[in-house]
């Protein structure tokens, strides 16, 4: 039976992979394949190149001093960190807002078997982050030191106890969350909040950690001692890379407690929460004054009340909304000190540190993918929109709107935030607003475009189209990848020459054109595909 | 009111529908009964406007679905089989959605509201949001959505399931009322005593054909619409 239930979750994450709805039949065996190298190699060229690259840096520095144990216990850590985030705002919905629920449970299936192949879902995610960091940490530990049947075997084990401590926290965090869900009004912004609080923590940590880990490989040894004997666990949890024995049964015996814990916790309270309509006190209608509005803003509000009533879309496609005015007041309290580090170390070159400023804003509004999830989210109501009298336009256009809104006015903020600590002239604001306004307006077109290309409108569960979705991926790639080339335009491919104003003014001139390619395309044949879903 | 001529619809080899023509005409309430996968709802969402179909032409009042859509769309409404409705919205945000978009006046989408929700009972539970409503409910919600801007051809599949008794009497009510008043309602179900006691007239479809269509009395003749259904079905077989 759990085969059963582990295939049909596997089919549905990973449905696009082997399903093209455009076509509306299986994917070829070379577009399967096409489709499995290229989320290989995002997962292993992106977050792994990045990952390899820090343990070159500090594996042969520890091994050297004897600090093995430190180097796994490190990047053991970071492991976690990314891991918890990867999966942990998967566990609420996945387990307990599945649409197919009442189904299940009204099958003859033992609870423990339907909860487990609920979590089968978050444990690969939990795995897949984590093991960016794990998997190039263990290659670089082999090829620098050695190996050893017992360094294979503790490095196996420590991949398997990091994934299940992940899946520990993200079952933790969601019954906390599903609790909170059960008794709150506004739960969908409380539980964005409760996130959101999580998110800053880790990104505080994840800094910490960064400055920690200079000081660590400068005095390793003495915070080797210090670690020790203030947090021993801790010491443990890196000799199992080292394939100490005592350190792995001990390590495995408290992850393995720990998760039997949270799963006897969650497994008492499944059902009552799975069941639960999770609704406060009835509210009565009184009627009021009804006022009449236009079709654009009646189709805008739609759409920012799908938004808001979502925190997994919130989080998952709304973080720009929170990172720009943050990043923004960030920059009027500490902008002095990163604008002169930016000029010590890019200055020499004129045009380079406002460049790099821009490129930095666009990367956070990339973190806004609301278009790209947008029309898979109508899911079976997509009924509605069809036959209403309102053209399809009119749907995707209130799609874009909100994209424009959510994203546009922070990233003006932003751009209000670095006017008030860089001294641009009149001419290089205009440009920089212009860059930066004719980004937000292509990553929604881009990602409406996706939207459009790759929906997915037979979903069990939001998660499958706002996170495991194709099209959500390449929306926010799309995005980090013109920060890249706004950068490395400039600096490595001789854009410099041109100034930054020309450069800036070609920049947001080629984004401008091929936004009116995104539109055009939108305007007849995204219409056309849309009605046609 | 509603002129389908050769309506053709195929899924890839698969004909759902299959040279279908049927007319119905101001006042009458027809009824479109079939097996399942007969192809009941490929020929409503075709008539909605939802489904694109591959040959054939489909008049609402005289304009054609396929290539003056919105004017088709205002004069229509659609219930489909199971109303999925937007579960993030209240009941009422849903029935101003439907009347903004069909740019209904505040007095007159109060009013109308006031009197259907007050027909269903469902007025006090307006503010809850879709995602705590029964079937029913939702059932109900999309009744009173789709008889919000007084449109002249009303098409629902299969619009008698999830409704108790109470709704589903005012229901065949209000549909008997949208015909006196010139309308007319083109709807599918498997209940077949509702069809007979309700239809004006009634066509059945069987494999994406057209069997059998007309006045409920030549259709049945002296037996029962169930009989004529069952040996028309054997006939078929």
């Amino acid at each position: 039976m759990l085969n059963v239930l582990l295939k049909k979750q596997l089919t549905e994450i990973f449905r696009s992979y082997f399903y093209d709805p455009k076509k509306n039949r299986a994917r070829s065996k070379a577009g399967i394949v096409a489709y499995f190298i290229l989320f290989v190699v995002i997962m292993a060229g992106f977050l792994g190149g990045m990952f390899t690259f820090l343990s070159l840096s500090i594996c042969d520095a520890l091994a050297a001093v004897g600090m093995d144990w430190l180097y796994f216990a490190l990047m053991g850590l970071l492991a976690v960190l990314l891991g918890a985030f990867g999966s942990v705002f998967n566990t609420y919905s996945s387990l307990y807002l599945a649409k197919d629920n009442d189904l299940m449970l009204s099958l003859p299936i033992p609870v423990r078997v339907l909860m487990t192949s609920r979590l089968l879902t978050v444990y690969l995610m939990g795995l897949m982050y984590s093991l960016a960091v794990i998997g190039p940490a263990i290659i670089v530990y082999w090829l620098t030191v050695g190996v050893s049947a017992g360094v294979i075997f503790g490095c196996l084990l420590l991949v398997l106890l990091i994934s299940v401590f992940v899946l520990t926290l993200s079952c933790a965090l969601g019954w906390v969350v599903a609790k909170i869900s059960l008794k709150l009004k506004n739960k969908s912004f409380i539980t964005a909040v409760v996130s959101l609080l999580f998110i800053g923590g880790y990104y505080f940590f994840y800094f910490k950690a960064q400055t920690l880990l200079q000081d660590l490989l400068a005095n390793a040894a003495a915070y080797g001692a210090k670690i020790k004997g203030d947090a021993y666990p801790l010491y443990l949890f890196g000799r199992v890379g080292t394939g100490d024995t005592a350190a792995m049964l001990a390590v495995s015996a408290v992850v393995f407690a720990l998760f039997a814990i949270v799963w006897a916790m969650i497994s008492r309270s499944f059902l009552k929460i799975a069941t639960s309509s999770g609704h406060t006190a009835r509210r009565v209608y009184k009627e009021t004054a009804a006022k009449q509005r236009s079709i654009f803003g009646v189709l805008l509000s739609k759409e920012m009340g799908r938004f808001t009533s979502s925190p997994t879309y919130m989080l998952n496609c709304g973080l720009g909304i929170f990172l720009l005015p943050v990043s923004g007041i960030l920059l009027l309290w500490k902008g002095g000190a990163i604008i002169s580090t930016l000029n010590e170390v890019f200055g020499a070159r004129a045009g380079c540190v406002p460049v790099l400023l821009c490129a930095a804003v666009c990367m956070l509004a990339s973190m806004n993918d609301m278009a790209a999830p947008s029309v898979s989210l109508e899911g079976k109501s997509l009924w509605i929109a069809q036959s209403l009298p309102i053209k399809p336009w009119q749907v995707l256009r209130a799609k874009l709107a909100m994209h424009l809104l959510l994203t546009g006015i922070p990233v003006l903020f932003c751009l209000a935030c670095m006017a008030v600590i860089y001294p641009y002239s009149a001419v290089d604001l205009f440009l920089t607003a212009f860059v930066l306004l004719s980004y937000v307006l292509f990553s929604a077109l881009f990602g409406l475009f996706l939207g459009v290309t790759t929906a997915n409108l037979t979903w069990t569960n939001e998660v499958t189209p706002i996170k495991q979705n194709v099209g959500v991926l390449f929306a926010m790639l799309s995005g980090f990848v013109c920060s890249v080339v706004l950068c490395a335009g400039f600096m490595l491919l001789g854009g410099w020459k041109m100034g930054f104003a020309g450069y800036m003014a070609l920049f947001g001139g080629v984004t401008l054109a091929l936004c009116a390619l995104l539109w055009l395309w939108l305007r007849n044949k995204g219409c056309r595909r849309f009605a046609s879903l | 009111m509603l002129k389908i001529d050769h309506l053709t619809k195929a899924y890839g080899e698969k004909k759902a529908v299959d040279d279908l023509n049927l007319h119905i005409k101001p006042g009458e309430i027809y009824g479109f009964i079939g097996h399942n996968g007969a192809g009941k709802t490929t020929t409503l969402k075709s008539v909605a406007g939802i489904l694109q179909f591959d040959q054939g032409e489909i008049l609402i009042d005289g304009k054609s679905i396929r290539t003056d859509p919105l004017a088709c769309k205002r004069e229509i409404a659609y219930i489909p089989d199971n109303p999925d409705l937007y579960d993030y919205m209240s009941g009422i945000k849903y029935l101003n959605f439907i009347a903004d978009i069909f740019g209904i006046s505040a007095a007159d989408r109060q009013a109308r509201i006031r009197q259907y929700a007050g027909l269903f009972e469902l007025t006090e539970d307006l503010a809850q949001p879709i995602a705590a409503y029964s079937h029913g409910m939702k059932q109900k919600l999309a009744i009173i959505a789709a008889w919000l801007h007084r449109p002249k051809l009303i098409i629902m599949d299969e619009p008698f399931v999830g409704l108790d008794p109470k709704a589903s009497h005012q229901l065949k009510g209000m549909m008997r009322d949208v015909c006196d008043e010139g309308g007319a309602i083109f709807f599918s179900t498997h209940v077949l005593e509702v069809a007979e006691k309700l239809c004006d007239k009634v066509a059945i479809i069987k494999g994406g054909k057209l069997i059998r269509s007309g006045a409920m009395e030549e259709v049945k003749g002296d037996d029962s619409l169930e009989e004529v259904f069952l040996e028309l079905e054997g006939e078929v077989c």
